[in-house]
């Protein structure tokens, strides 16, 4: 296993990995810690104090409810995090093993399922989305649900590719000659040797995702407006844009943090992840 | 008396869909024949495309013919069912051209070693261990090894490490597709007299195929040439080499270039006729310099020439 010290030697000389990894870590620590570090409750309404300016008893102000705008920050980052995770886990999973299976089998089985991961392709991602949630209902899970199904066919196509190319790698072709079966060859040599990849994709992915998820709750779809979601807090404060900007502005500013982290550390995960990258 | 290993009539067909569902056949192996005695190390030469590298699949089922039977202490291999063929696989065992590709990257030597005996359910994982060690010191490298990444190994390196992988499972028959072809002149000849050596002393049979002619008799006892999916002439290979008697054998021969000696190529004889009856015709007549009527409208059979020594020529 490589251990902590060699993903620090790799990392030293990144600045914009360790950007990424340290915007990840933050986001990730403060939506962990919420309960404990924010200084108020998120739902708890203050009528007298609504829509204040940033100040010492409100760092980022107040929304139209007199409730902290930090604090709800706080908890958007769990559901966030939550939320981008779960969808690109769940995709991932269920697209590898379609993909997997299409690259392996052939034949009518790939046809099969190239047919109907082109078509769910061929739609923009967010049209698709939309109309999917439109069809479950509107509402955090059915959201997520919706993201993750548009998500799939990325991995079946990165999977696919990679099991077509590496079945003819003839360390395959051996581990074949002495008996082993499609499970053992796809978890044994095909996963591991397509982790840098997959890993790039859900790092980036996972940042997609939250922006998905964030636009759907903008719109109404998503998370519903109690919910201290960074979506929908900024749709709720699209009326008060012009006067209130700390509103719209700190729930915005974390999504761009926290999709901007992904990003980062996704471009750098390649090289933390290669064997050859660590030289003595 | 049956053989140890025995080839019948092994045919295998490619087809290649074209434009519109048009189907070629290509025979990549044609009707091969062989049988090899216990201990003894057959070499099979030819040309690229001359389906060497397909029977190296065939025999270790990576493929499956499309007729013919490959039958080990009698027992026919060809077509069985994956399940039955578990204990079988343990015997025939392959090393591969390439030492880059051959070796995952994203396994330790150790795991590397310990992963065919892990699949055929073969020791406990300490003796695995155990026997991947010795396995590394007989082709010649130190056990600390185990715990290192491919990466950190050279070409020659490598292509011990997969023999001693193909070794783990304790085979009879080792199929060389061509392994030291990739490898430098002197790191050639460091595995070649490993190789050697362990057939000694592990009383391995051997299928060496190569198109290096001068790699095949430093390490065969018998030497079969193929072109074009058939076998054309087969021997001992020192008569091969110092009389070889089939056209193309020559040819072969001619195109090594030998120290001291101005290397003149062989000349392209090929392809300045038409007519030839593919059907039935001579394999080799579009190519051979000493063609005449009978060699375009019959094929000639292999025929005992000289003793072991079988050419497929009616020119002699």
């Amino acid at each position: 296993m490589m251990s902590l010290i060699k993903i620090w030697k790799i990392l030293r000389h990144n600045t914009l990995t360790l950007l990424g990894a340290g915007l990840v870590i933050l986001i990730v620590l403060m939506g962990l810690l919420s309960p404990l570090i924010s200084p108020y409750d998120p739902n708890l309404m203050n009528i007298p104090a609504r829509l204040q300016a940033p100040g010492w008893s409100h760092p980022f102000g107040t929304d139209e409810m007199g409730r902290d705008i930090l604090t709800r920050v706080m908890y958007g980052a769990r559901i966030s995090i939550t939320v981008g995770v779960s969808i690109v886990v769940i995709a991932a999973a269920v697209g590898c093993f379609f993909g997997s299976l299409s690259g392996y089998a052939g034949g009518k089985v790939d046809r099969g399922i190239m047919a109907v991961t082109d078509m769910v392709l061929s739609f923009p991602s967010m049209v698709l989305a939309l109309a999917l949630t439109a069809a479950l209902g509107p509402g955090l899970f059915n959201t997520m649900l919706a993201v993750c199904i548009v998500r799939i066919p990325l991995y079946v196509r990165l999977m696919r590719g990679q099991v077509l190319a590496l079945k003819e790698m003839q360390y395959v072709k051996a581990s074949r000659t002495f008996g082993a079966g499609p499970v053992w060859v796809v978890a044994r040599h095909i996963v591991p040797n397509c982790l840098t990849p997959l890993l790039v994709q859900m790092t980036l992915g996972v940042g997609d995702a939250i922006l998905i998820a964030s636009s759907m709750s903008f719109i109404g779809l998503g998370a519903q407006p109690p919910m201290p979601e960074w979506g929908a807090m900024i749709s709720t404060a699209r009326t008060y844009a012009i006067d209130q900007w700390w509103y719209a502005a700190f729930p915005g500013l974390f999504i761009l943090m926290t999709v901007m982290g992904f990003n980062l550390l996704g471009d750098g995960i390649r090289d933390i992840l290669d064997p050859r990258s660590v030289k003595n | 008396m049956t053989a140890f290993l025995e080839i019948k009539d092994l045919t295998k067909t490619f087809t290649l869909k074209g434009f519109f569902g048009k189907k070629t056949d290509v025979h990549a192996l044609n009707g091969i024949s062989l049988s090899v005695e216990k201990g003894e190390s057959l070499g099979i030469v030819g040309e690229s495309g001359c389906g060497k590298s397909t029977l190296a699949n065939l025999m270790v089922r990576l493929e499956e013919p499309t007729s013919g039977d490959i039958l080990l202490d009698g027992i026919s291999i060809a077509h069985k069912k994956e399940k039955e063929l578990r204990k079988l696989r343990s015997r025939i065992q392959i090393v591969f051209q390439d030492p880059y590709s051959s070796l995952s990257p994203r396994m330790t030597v150790e795991q590397i070693l310990t992963e065919p005996m892990q699949v055929m359910g073969q020791y406990t994982s300490r003796e695995r261990t155990e026997r991947a060690s010795e396995l590394l010191e007989l082709v010649g490298m130190r056990s600390s090894s185990l715990r290192k990444y491919p990466h950190e190994f050279s070409g020659g390196q490598r292509q011990r490490i997969s023999i001693a992988r193909a070794l783990t499972t304790e085979p009879d028959i080792l199929i060389l597709d061509e392994p030291t072809s990739a490898l430098d002149v002197s790191v050639q000849a460091q595995v070649l007299n490993l190789l050697t050596d362990i057939r000694e002393k592990m009383k391995l049979t051997y299928l060496f195929i190569s198109h290096n002619l001068a790699v095949v008799k430093y390490i065969s006892d018998r030497t079969a040439v193929m072109y074009k999916g058939r076998i054309v002439e087969i021997g001992p290979s020192l008569s091969i080499l110092t009389s070889p008697m089939h056209p193309y054998t020559k040819e072969l021969l001619a195109a090594v270039p030998i120290v001291g000696k101005p290397f003149c190529p062989p000349r392209e004889t090929a392809h300045e006729t038409g007519g030839t009856d593919a059907e039935r015709g001579c394999i080799y007549y579009d190519r051979c310099p000493i063609k005449d009527e009978k060699c375009r409208r019959e094929r000639p059979v292999l025929e005992e020439r000289q003793e072991d020594h079988e050419v497929s020529c009616w020119k002699l």
